[in-house]
């Protein structure tokens, strides 16, 4: 998946909002960190389902890779 | 007389982004300075002060002084009651935040060296930044 923020910008009300995809958790607060530069800390944040999940799956795989070590000493 | 009325609720963040946002909603002659006074329609000076002003004779007819104040946080609008209902149909705020978030998408676009893609729904306007 393409790493992607989408801007909405409601015409009515002048508001932001921000939506972060495809990018794992850190690296998307990194993204989050670069938005807020201009727009200060939001006003509400919600970490996706998606933002979860590629953590949890980043987790199993760093602790396949230490069971494996584990198993060669 | 029309009171000032600071909105600490909206707050400009970036100086460069807010100047820009002013101009491209038709506000490109501003005044900056440290604690600027505000001068009511009648030319009377008003004792809030401002970073940021846009004068009264570059608003409209009966208009008070627009100004930006510098918080911690950024910038935030000192607007009289008068002006927040008559400047540009009672928009100026939201037509300024709009154009303020659209000056924010093109900054991380390009910090990000991404390209956009830009979809219209109703209100809202979607802007797609990959990178």
């Amino acid at each position: 998946m393409a790493r992607e923020i989408e801007f909405s910008i409601d015409a009515e009300t002048g508001e932001l909002t921000t939506h972060i995809r495809g990018i794992a958790g850190p690296a998307c607060e990194q993204a989050a960190k670069l938005v807020a530069e201009y727009l200060g800390q939001p006003t509400s944040e919600t970490k996706t389902a998606e933002y979860n999940l590629r953590t949890q799956v980043q987790s199993r795989v760093r602790g396949t890779h230490g069971g494996g070590n584990g198993g060669e000493r | 007389m029309s009171k000032y009325i600071v909105f600490k609720e909206i707050v400009f963040k970036d100086r460069e982004l807010l100047l820009a946002a002013l101009a491209d909603i038709g506000y490109a002659r501003i005044e900056e300075g440290e604690a600027l006074p505000l001068y009511g329609y009648r030319g009377d000076r008003r004792t809030e002060t401002a970073q940021i002003a846009v004068r009264r004779a570059h608003l409209g007819f009966a208009s008070n002084d627009l100004g930006f104040a510098r918080i911690d946080a950024g910038y935030v609008p000192i607007i009289s009651e008068y002006d927040r209902r008559a400047l540009r149909g009672g928009r100026l705020l939201p037509e300024l935040r709009a154009a303020y978030a659209e000056r924010v998408v093109e900054r991380v676009r390009n910090r990000l060296r991404g390209s956009a893609r830009r979809v219209t729904e109703g209100s809202v306007t979607k802007i797609r930044v990959r990178f």
